[in-house]
Formats: structure tokens, C-alpha cells, sequence
């Protein structure tokens, strides 16, 4: 089959971007790195990226397709080139670009670096013999292992593109993965660090990290299970937890949200005195409800006496998230399977 | 006439109470007997699903289950934000049986039908975008938007993650533009009209958040729009109410208004300023309302 | 202390280099963790004895007849003990694994395993490997030399004493010197059309020794392993048929009742391949394949052991197994031969050292294990990293590399760089690759390997005048993949003598139609090749035997 192309080219030399038009024949199974092989090897040698193992592991090829990032060797090119679309490849956002649709992934892995990325076993010693651990335990965090480090997350993270400091999907979807492992013994060290500027309560929760991971880490659900835990452990002093936990009161007291104590539970009173101007021209169009009298939802004791069994029954922290993750694992499969009934 | 249950969420409640009432207003022309719930909670936005997962799942069973009780097929949202957290619960909970199990027996226990799984959860935006309720709409736009040039902001949580979503192609979609054509405007392209508006961390990161928020508004400005329109009341309050702090922020002059997706459907309907509520929007309309006088 | 190779054996050795107190480097022509070894799916070998009664010697007979007695028994005696303590420390380290009921490791059924034996994370394991290791690696600081592509080793005075490498982030070619080198490179299974290898397995570490004067070990025999997708060659695990998949040909049948009635799927992956390969032979296939049938397996079980396996098929063979069975055929996959060593690691060039798939012990003689080259990487990666770092902690003061060699390198390269007109090195890539799957695959016969020899032969002549597009410093793979060519045409050379040379059929070297008998009497020995003048010298040298006496192998 003809497939067109569009690649945005980079010469570090010249320090020049241009986008150039390809067009090659591929065989019908190819994907977008079949294609720019073809590329490389018949048309342009000097065309620069990275690959290697070519079946979504190695997590080489990451670059953007349309603005998005996607990995080459899962991308198949048959029905982008039936339709007659002509996709313009770029390299990956949120880091600099060295050549072509390569780029430098020091940031990144400074990132990574900085949540430290390795077990730190607490005291329990398991000798000469493995660590006993349910599945279920493991459970918890076999999304994250999955992560295979090709950087699609933090490329579309719209958080890092407003606030380069930010730790991003992958660092603390990293995080999550020892958070949640047993047999790490410095699970509150770990939270604290996160919940620090530029960590957990940055996340937008703009979901394109989720969305785009080749693998199915979702990065955001990981964000999600370490406030989680952060909150189960007391860590909430930042003021994105007390954000959260003010939507949890307002939920088991009045049932809808208490909009206008929402700032000063959050921002504290401090700030939130620096906010009356602010405040005041929300409150002459009618945005600022008088928090007196509550707007209390009807049969709002039952919220109340839900929270309390929900507590005892206690599914805490990030085990609450867990739970039920197989069944969003398998929208695709079940899917199919309507598809194939009828 | 399509009945549908009604969950409004927090914000049309209160601060965006125009959301409501242009919604209402609008319904029964779209073929929508809406039956409004009441005995409901927040969906807990990703503030609960964050710090109370467990608790997150019950609210939102609570909410599914009432929904249920109505007898109606579809559950209607306003807000991208309570169709996101109620999508997902309603998965989870419809192909996990055990959790289904657990939260039933919970939720009978304090006095609360259980929820056997039937309801679909649709956004307005959804049951317009096409099919009935979109040859309904062409009918109601009668007054057009005499060639107003609206920008789309979707924000994040109408399309990503999109399996759990699903309504349109999440990198192209669509479904605001269709509706801004049925209603006589141009509707304006622009790359950040996918992304997100910066509410969830507004006031925890002010900075970051308005650096999020400017893009859109910027390219919309830049793309010669004289307003925008959103599916979702929490972008709606970042777009209009954030939009001063902004202007502050850059030492740019904005003032693009922001229309609830209702308000913009109600305004090419020829609705009275009752119905639509623009006093209560912190960055004034007359722009948009004074173009369609002529 | 240089580590050249950065996959699990590469960064085992590292790590133990670390911990000894040696200043050691990692230099890998791609970052660590797209290292091949990470592509790795079913699983891990020990005598744990969680799922079954099992021990180091059940194991090492399993492995010894695995082998078809080629392989060295005290390096496979070593590796089977001390493989369970290797399991426990990268369990301690917080390798992800699957677990049992219990809470301890699970075990599954592996090929032509009397026990199951085989540690694993869903078919994930060498991802989960590759992390924990690299983990490790960050957690010593210990510096990588990240996309340095090595091109020479570097002898002074009977010694290696570093790597000349292209910097491909920079450009230009750069020394490092180090008082040892260990070659941890991996496979070249780049050099059949029809392989389960990354591009970047083209066997840089077995032709860098083999042109230093370096004698390598055993290298006819590369495996076919007998699951990978049509027509990309991608691997589904050998995990699926341990989790009870069937193999079906085009009447369906489970055609292994004829070849290995009482192992069935899982026999030895060489009789599996060749089983597979006469059934497409005599026409009972489909475009040159057979059928791997997972329905019976029933979705809950392959949604959670095999998730990986049926997304690799959905994308790659457009076919869900829970639904449908998938076309597989026979593919290139792993390099029983490589640089000779003693079981410590040790090459006969001093300051030398090889680990992983890029060296030949042996422990797998003939044919390998499933789950036997994962654990290889980290017992002989650990044995091979304490071997270099003590030997160049005892050498006293630091070495640096003569500039001369820098200096020829230069010249060398500019002559690559410089040719403005000539081939593209993708044809003669496509010819290697089309004409070995063709000569030297599953079945081997004297014609047709020795016309293959003249194949190469006339390969090499037309690479001698291959043309390098990219003229450019920053990123130039090009270059590089011109280097590696250049490789794989070095060790083809080496492999088709071999392959003549052993006139019997035994493990991956199948000879149905000239030598179709094992011939104990006269080849039960390793094949030792050197490169001399362009010319390869053939040799021949004893296996080392501790308890097992040859017999029939059947499964």
C-alpha cells in the first residue's frame, strides 16, 4: 500500500525545524516504524529515531502522531492509509529534542531518579527465602509494573507543560509502584516526599497521561491511589489534600458540596483574606453561595450512615482504587464479546 | 417524549445555578421529560475518588441506584466531571459482581434501593450531538446564531479516558462543533480545545492552573471567536470567573465570553434573559447578545 | 571496570562489580532497559520446589538432556545450585512476580522441565527483570555510558584494556579504558529473516572478540523457537503452551502425539521447532505456519496469565485467542553458541570476560531450556561481574588505552564515512537475512549450507563498498547500522563453517536429510571457531562431563 507522511525534521547543526512531505509503498501489515524504516533506509538516511525491539517493550519509539504521542511499533498504518490521511510525526513533548524524532530523556529520568526508584526493604528479613505475599497484595500495584519507561505519558502531561518541575505520570506512577509494594518499609518517607511541591497535587487530572499510555499503567489512577494513601497516612497538609478532604465533609454532612468554605478549608485563612477582592466580584453575580443556611440534599443521613460502614468495613487508601480495576481492565473484552453475540 | 433521570451535580445547584435553569428550560423542547433526583450527594469528583475511593464507589451507586428507581433507561449529566465519576463506578460495578455484592448490601442498609446495573450515565451533550435529539435541535435553533463564531473548549474528562467515555474520538472530536453549525455559528478550531482548563488545581496551584487556562482562551481570542462554550460548569468557572485573575496574571486584556452549552442552544432558541441567566456570569455577555440584536 | 551491554546480564554484573567496591561503568548502544532481555515473556528457572517436589540436580539432568549432552555439565551443576539464591536476592530486591495461593513464588511448566520450575510475572518476566535491575543500578549510581555504541576492543600487552566506541548522542569515537571489559552484549538473531530479536541483537559483542583473535564456541547452533507470529516473527511465550495451549496443523490435530507423545507442547523447543517445520514441510500448514489454540483456556486465564501474549497477537496477527487460534511458525531466537568462557566468566584474553546470551559456557550445549537463558543472565552475569571486578581491583593502578587505537578507529571509519556512492546497506541486510532463514534454518543440508558460505562470501565483498547517507555527528544510526551489518557478516561466516563441519544432527542442528543420527563418537564436542586472515579456523573440544552419560533424548 502508498503511505504518506509528514515528518517534522530537526538539524541540530543548523538548529533548524522543517516538516517534509514522504511517501513510500509498505506492505499492508506495516506499522508507522515499518514505514519509516522504509523511509530511512530508501529515501533519507540522515532521518533519526529510535527503535529496537518493535513489539511494545523496550519503549523506544515514542513520538507523536497528530500532536499525540503514540509508540511506532504499535501504530498500524493500513487504515490511516486507506482513509487517505496524512499524519504528521513529531517528536515527543516536554523534553528537548536533539534530532529529528529523537529526544533527551535526562529529564525524565532525573524525574525518575528523584522518587528513588528502587526497594527500600523495611525490617522484616525473609532469610534465604522469598518474602510471603498474597496476589492480592502484588495486586495492587501490577498496573504500575507495567510501565516500560517510553515517556508517551509525560509527553501529552498538560501539568509538566504548565509547571516543568512537576515529577509527571511516570515518576510517581513509579512511586506508587513501591508505595504500594509490602515489602517496602518507607511508605510514609515515600508519601511525604510526594506530596510536596511539583509532586501528587499538581496532577491536573487532565487524563491524557492515562489515555495515552501504550502499556495500561494509567498514570492517573496511580496519581489517584497515592493521595490516596497519602491521605490514609495523615499526609494532608498540602493544599490540594485539604481540597479533597473538604469535598469528603461536605459529601457526609450536607450531601452537595460546600462551595463557599471550599476556599478557606482550603487555602487556609490567610490566603483566603487575600482573596476577598477576588471574592467579591464572584458574589455580586450571585457565585458565591451564603454558606448559611446549608444547602442540605435530601435524605442526606443516608450519605452520613454510608461513610460509617464504609469506614468499618475499611478499604483504605489505595486498595479503594484497586478494587474493581479488573473490570475496567476488560472494557475492551467485554466489548468484543457483545460485538461477537450479535 | 424521552424520559430521562436528572443529576444536576454540586455546581448547577449553586454557583452555576444558570446551568440549571437554562437546562430546564431547554428540555422539553429537546424531547426531554427530565426526572429530576433529589435524594443524591456530590459524585465526589476526583476529590473523593482520590481521598475516599471507597466512599467515591458508594455515593455514586447511591446515585445510579436512585436513578434506577425512576424507572428511566438514562441517567443525564450537565457536568464532564459527574459523567466521568459516575461512568466509571457504573462499570465497575456493573463487571465486578462481588463489589456490586458488597455495595448493595451497604446500601440497603441505610434505607437505599440496590442497583442492579441498568441505567447508562449520557451527558446533554450526548443525547443532542446526534440522532433524535439532534433533528430535535436543528428544529428548536430557529433564531440561529446568525453567524456567531463560537470556539468549542470539550476539556478533559467528556473525552479521556476515552474507554471509559467513549461518545466521539477523543484526539477529533466533534460533537460541539455539529451543534454549533445546527445553530447557525462557525464554530472556530484550535489546538487546546482538548485541553485541560486547570480547574482541579486551581486553587492549590493557582500558577500552574492559569498557565493551563490561557490557552485556550488565547488561541480562541487569536482564532477571531466572539465567544466560547463548554460542556462542563467547573471549566465554565475557570474560563469565566478565573478569567480576571488571568487577565491580572498576564497583564493581557481578555473579556471573551463563556456560554453554557444549554445557553448557547437557548440563545439561537430565542430564549428570555430569565431563561438564560447571563447576569450571573462574571464576564459579561452583552457582546455576544448585542451582535445578534441586529 | 567496563560492562559492555546493558540487558539483565550486563547489569547483574554491574551491580556485583558495585557492590565489591569496583569503579564500574555500563556502555550500551540503546538505554539499559530497551535492552532485549526485557522482551523476554515466560519466565525464570530454579529448584525452588514451590509448585513441586524439585532440586538442582533434577534441574541440571533436565537441562543436560536438554542440551542433547552438549552442554558442560559442573558450568550446568554450578548454574542449577546456585540459581535458587539468585531467585531469593532479586525477590529481596522487589522483583514483581507472580505468586502462588501461599504467597511464594509460583512455579509454571516449562518445556522439557521434569518439575515446574519456572518463576514468573505474568509474560512479562524479563520486563520485570530489566526494571528491578536497573532499579539497582540507580540505586548505586552506577554510570552509564548510555548510547555508546562499542566497535573495537582494545589489547595492550596481552590484556584488554577498554572499548573504542562511536558516541552516537555527540558523534565522533571515543577510548574507554577499563582493567576489565565484560562483553555482555546479547544474540544476533538479526541475521534470519525470521526472528524474535530486536534490531538491535546483531551480535556486536560476539564479532568485536572474534575479531580480536577470540575463539567462539558452539556457533552452528542457534534456536528456533517454535511460537513466533506470522509473518513478523514476534514471540508469543512458551508460556501459553504451559498454561495448556495445543499446537494444531491444517487438519486439526495435536500433530506433537507423533513427535514427543508424552511431552507434547512442551518438549524440547528443537523438537517442538522441528515438528512443527516437517508438518509445514509436508504440506499440513498454513502460509508456511501451524496453529497455537488457546480457546480452550477460556478468557479468565488469559486475560490474567497471558495478557501480554493476546495483546502481541491482537495487534500484530490481528487475531484474539480467546476467540480464534494464531498462526505461528518457527523463528530465530536465541544463540546457544557465543565467546568461549570457563564458568567464572573468563574468555582466554586476559581482562576479558563474557556473560549472557553473548557467551558460551556452556550450559545450554545444543539446545536451551525455556527459562534457562533469563537465569543464565544473572548467575553468570553475577559470576562473571565478581571475576572482572576482583581481577581488576587486584591489578593495582588504573589503565588507560593506547590513543593508537583511537587513532586507527579514526581511520577506519572515515573510509565508511567518506564513500559517497554505493550500496545501501538494507539490500544486503535483506539478503543475509532472507538467504540464512533459507540455508541454515531448522533443517540443514551440505548444499545448501555450503552454498550459502558463497552467498556471504559474495555479501561481504558488496559490503566492503556500502554507503553511509548520514554524514552527521548528532545521531547518526545510519553509521551504526551500517557497523552492525558489518557484524552479523563476521559471524555468519563462522556459523556456515561450523554447521558444515558438524556432520551429525544434535539439539538445534538438524541434519535430517544427510546426518540424521546424533553421532556421540565423533561430535560430542563443542565447535571452537577462530577468524585468522579472513579465513576461519574450525577445531573441536571435549565437553566437560561430571555425572551424566549420553542417551537417547526422547520426549
Amino acid at each position: 500500500m502508498k503511505v504518506a507522511l509528514k515528518i517534522w525534521r530537526f538539524d541540530p547543526a543548523l538548529g533548524e525545524k522543517a516538516l517534509r512531505d514522504y511517501e513510500v509503498d509498505a506492505p499492508e501489515e506495516a506499522t508507522l516504524l515499518d514505514v519509516l524504516d522504509i523511509v530511512k533506509d530508501r529515501v533519507d538516511g540522515s532521518l533519526a529515531y529510535r527503535k529496537s525491539c518493535r513489539m511494545m517493550i523496550c519503549g523506544s519509539c515514542g513520538m507523536r502522531m497528530d500532536g499525540g504521542a503514540v509508540l511506532a511499533c504499535k501504530t498500524r498504518m493500513y487504515e490511516i492509509a486507506e482513509a487517505g490521511h496524512v499524519p504528521v510525526i513529531s517528536a515527543m513533548g516536554n523534553l528537548p529534542v536533539i534530532k529529528d524524532l529523537v529526544v533527551d530523556l535526562a529529564p525524565f529520568w532525573e524525574k525518575m531518579r528523584a522518587i528513588q526508584p528502587y526497594l527500600r526493604p523495611g525490617y522484616a528479613d525473609p532469610g534465604d527465602t522469598e518474602h510471603v505475599i498474597t496476589p492480592a497484595e502484588m495486586d495492587v500495584v501490577h498496573k504500575e509494573a507495567l510501565c516500560i519507561n517510553c515517556g508517551c505519558c509525560t509527553s501529552e502531561c498538560n501539568s509538566l507543560e504548565a509547571d516543568p518541575e512537576f515529577l509527571g505520570p511516570a515518576a510517581l506512577a513509579k512511586g506508587m509502584r513501591f508505595v504500594g509494594d509490602p515489602r517496602d518499609g518507607h511508605t510514609v518517607e515515600r508519601l511525604e516526599s510526594y506530596s510536596q511541591e511539583h509532586g501528587i497535587w499538581d496532577c491536573t487530572r487532565c487524563y491524557f497521561c492515562q489515555q495515552r499510555c501504550p502499556k495500561g499503567v494509567d498514570p492517573r489512577d496511580a496519581i489517584a491511589k497515592l493521595g490516596a494513601e497519602a491521605m490514609k497516612h495523615g499526609i494532608d497538609r498540602d493544599m490540594g489534600a485539604k481540597h479533597a478532604k473538604w469535598f469528603v465533609t461536605s459529601a457526609k454532612t450536607t450531601g452537595w458540596l460546600r462551595e463557599t468554605e471550599l476556599v478557606p478549608k482550603t487555602q487556609g485563612i490567610a490566603r483566603s483574606i487575600k482573596e476577598i477582592p477576588f471574592a467579591m466580584q464572584l458574589l455580586k453575580k450571585g457565585k458565591v453561595p451564603p454558606p448559611v443556611p446549608p444547602h442540605v440534599a435530601k435524605d442526606v443521613d443516608q450519605a452520613r450512615a454510608l461513610y460509617d460502614l464504609v469506614k468499618q468495613q475499611g478499604r483504605d487508601g489505595a486498595a479503594g482504587i484497586v478494587q474493581g480495576e479488573r473490570a475496567l481492565e476488560r472494557i475492551e473484552f467485554v466489548e468484543e464479546q457483545e460485538r461477537r453475540k450479535k | 417524549m424521552n424520559r430521562v433521570a436528572y443529576y444536576k451535580g454540586c455546581l448547577a445547584s449553586l454557583s452555576a445555578k444558570e446551568l440549571d435553569i437554562s437546562t430546564k428550560a431547554l428540555a422539553p423542547k429537546l424531547g426531554l421529560d427530565l426526572v429530576e433526583l433529589e435524594s443524591v450527594t456530590c459524585c465526589g469528583a476526583g476529590d473523593i475518588h482520590e481521598a475516599e475511593p471507597d466512599y467515591y464507589l458508594h455515593l455514586n451507586a447511591r446515585i445510579l441506584a436512585f436513578a434506577e428507581a425512576t424507572g428511566a433507561e438514562t441517567l443525564m449529566t450537565i457536568c464532564n466531571v459527574c459523567t466521568l465519576n459516575l461512568r466509571q463506578a457504573n462499570w465497575q460495578l456493573r463487571n465486578d459482581d462481588a463489589l456490586r455484592a458488597r455495595i448493595n448490601t451497604n446500601l440497603e442498609a441505610v434505607g437505599v434501593p440496590p442497583y442492579g446495573g441498568k441505567v447508562e450515565v449520557k451527558h446533554l451533550l450526548w443525547l443532542i450531538a446526534e440522532g433524535e435529539g439532534f433533528e430535535l435541535l436543528k428544529g428548536v435553533a430557529h433564531k440561529g446564531l446568525k453567524g456567531l463564531k463560537i470556539a468549542p473548549f470539550y476539556g478533559c474528562q467528556i473525552l479521556r479516558p476515552s474507554k471509559l467515555l467513549g461518545f466521539e474520538d477523543p484526539d477529533r472530536p466533534s460533537s460541539l462543533e455539529r451543534i454549533i453549525e445546527a445553530c447557525g455559528g462557525v464554530p472556530i478550531d484550535y489546538p487546546a480545545k482538548i485541553k485541560c482548563c486547570g480547574f482541579p488545581i486551581i486553587q492549590a496551584r493557582e500558577e500552574v492552573a492559569l498557565a493551563e487556562l490561557i490557552q485556550p482562551i488565547e488561541q480562541a481570542m487569536e482564532a477571531g471567536a466572539d465567544a466560547m462554550v463548554t460542556p462542563c460548569p467547573l471549566c465554565h468557572l475557570s474560563l469565566d470567573a478565573w478569567q480576571s485573575k488571568l487577565e491580572k496574571a498576564t497583564g493581557r486584556t481578555l473579556g471573551m465570553p463563556i456560554l453554557h452549552l444549554s445557553q448557547l442552544i437557548g440563545v439561537a432558541a430565542g430564549f428570555s434573559d430569565s431563561e438564560l441567566q447571563f447576569k450571573r456570569h462574571v464576564v459579561p455577555v452583552t457582546a455576544v447578545t448585542e451582535k445578534l440584536e441586529v | 571496570m567496563l560492562v559492555v551491554g546493558g540487558g539483565c546480564a550486563g547489569m547483574r554484573a554491574a551491580i556485583e562489580a558495585s557492590d565489591l567496591g569496583a569503579d564500574v561503568a555500563i556502555v550500551s548502544k540503546i538505554h539499559p532497559v530497551r535492552s532485549h532481555s526485557g522482551a523476554a515473556e515466560g519466565g525464570i528457572n530454579a529448584a525452588l520446589g514451590n509448585s513441586a517436589e524439585d532440586n538442582p540436580e533434577m534441574h541440571a539432568f533436565d537441562t543436560v538432556k536438554g542440551s542433547d549432552y552438549l552442554g558442560d555439565q559442573d558450568a550446568i551443576e554450578v548454574f542449577t545450585a546456585e540459581a535458587p539464591g539468585d531467585i531469593y536476592q532479586l525477590e529481596h530486591w522487589g522483583c514483581f512476580f507472580t505468586r502462588n495461593e501461599e504467597g511464594k513464588l509460583a512455579q509454571r511448566p516449562f518445556g522439557a522441565a521434569g518439575s515446574p520450575r519456572t518463576i514468573f510475572a505474568a509474560d512479562i518476566t524479563g520486563h520485570v527483570l530489566i526494571q528491578v535491575l536497573y532499579e539497582q543500578v540507580m540505586k548505586r549510581d552506577i554510570p552509564v555510558y548510555d548510547e555508546f555504541f562499542a566497535w573495537r576492543l582494545v589489547e595492550e600487552d596481552g590484556s584488554c584494556v577498554g572499548v573504542v566506541c562511536w558516541d552516537l548522542v555527540h558523534g565522533g569515537l571515543k577510548l574507554l579504558s577499563g582493567k576489565s571489559v565484560v562483553l555482555a552484549t546479547g544474540g544476533a538473531g538479526r541475521l534470519f529473516r525470521a526472528t524474535t530479536n530486536a534490531y538491535a541483537c546483531t551480535g556486536d559483542g560476539m564479532a568485536m572478540a572474534l575479531r580480536a583473535g577470540l575463539p567462539l564456541k558452539d556457533m552452528e547452533f542457534m534456536q528456533f523457537h517454535p511460537t513466533t507470529l506470522y509473518p513478523s516473527g514476534i514471540l508469543l511465550t512458551e508460556g501459553c503452551r504451559g498454561e495448556g495451549a495445543y499446537l494444531i496443523n491444517s487438519e486439526n490435530d495435536r500433530f506433537m502425539a507423533k513427535y514427543a507423545p508424552n511431552a507434547m507442547e512442551l518438549a524440547s523447543r528443537d523438537v517442538v521447532s522441528r515438528s512443527e517445520q516437517t508438518e509445514i514441510d509436508e504440506g499440513r500448514g498454513v502460509n508456511g505456519s501451524i496453529y497455537l489454540d488457546m480457546r480452550h483456556l477460556g478468557a479468565e486465564k488469559i486475560l490474567t496469565r497471558l495478557p501480554g501474549s493476546r495483546e502481541l497477537a491482537m495487534t500484530y496477527a490481528g487475531t484474539d485467542p480467546i476467540y480464534d487460534p494464531v498462526l505461528v511458525r518457527p523463528g530465530a531466537h536465541y544463540h546457544m553458541g557465543g565467546v568461549e568462557t570457563d564458568n567464572v566468566g573468563a574468555t582466554e584474553l586476559d581482562g576479558l570476560y563474557a556473560a549472557g546470551e553473548v557467551a558460551c559456557v556452556s550450559v545450554h550445549g545444543a539446545n536451551r531450556l525455556g527459562g534457562n537463558s533469563l537465569m543464565e543472565t544473572i548467575t553468570f552475569g553475577r559470576r562473571a561481574g565478581r571475576t572482572a571486578a576482583e581481577q581488576a581491583l587486584a591489578k593495582g593502578p588504573g589503565v588507560t588505552a593506547p590513543r593508537s587505537a583511537l587513532d586507527d578507529a579514526e581511520r577506519d571509519l572515515k573510509t565508511v564515512l567518506d564513500r559517497v556512492e554505493g550500496e545501501r546497506p538494507w539490500k544486503i541486510r535483506d539478503e543475509l537475512g532472507a538467504s540464512m532463514l533459507e540455508n541454515f534454518g531448522v533443517f540443514r543440508r551440505e548444499e545448501q549450507m555450503t552454498a550459502q558460505i558463497g552467498i556471504i562470501d559474495g555479501l561481504r565483498e558488496r559490503y566492503e563498498h556500502v554507503v553511509v547517507e548520514d554524514k552527521g555527528d548528532v545521531f547518526n544510526s545510519d553509521l551504526t547500522q551500517a557497523l552492525e551489518l558489518g557484524y552479523l557478516l563476521d559471524l555468519a561466516g563462522v556459523m556456515m563453517k561450523a554447521g558444515v563441519a558438524r556432520k551429525e544432527s544434535r539439539g538445534a542442528h538438524a541434519r535430517p536429510h544427510d546426518y540424521p543420527q546424533r553421532d556421540d563418537e565423533n561430535f560430542l564436542k563443542h565447535s571452537i571457531t577462530y577468524l585468522r586472515e579472513g579465513d576461519t579456523e574450525l577445531s573441536w573440544k571435549d565437553v566437560r562431563m561430571t555425572r551424566w552419560q549420553p542417551e537417547e533424548r526422547k520426549y
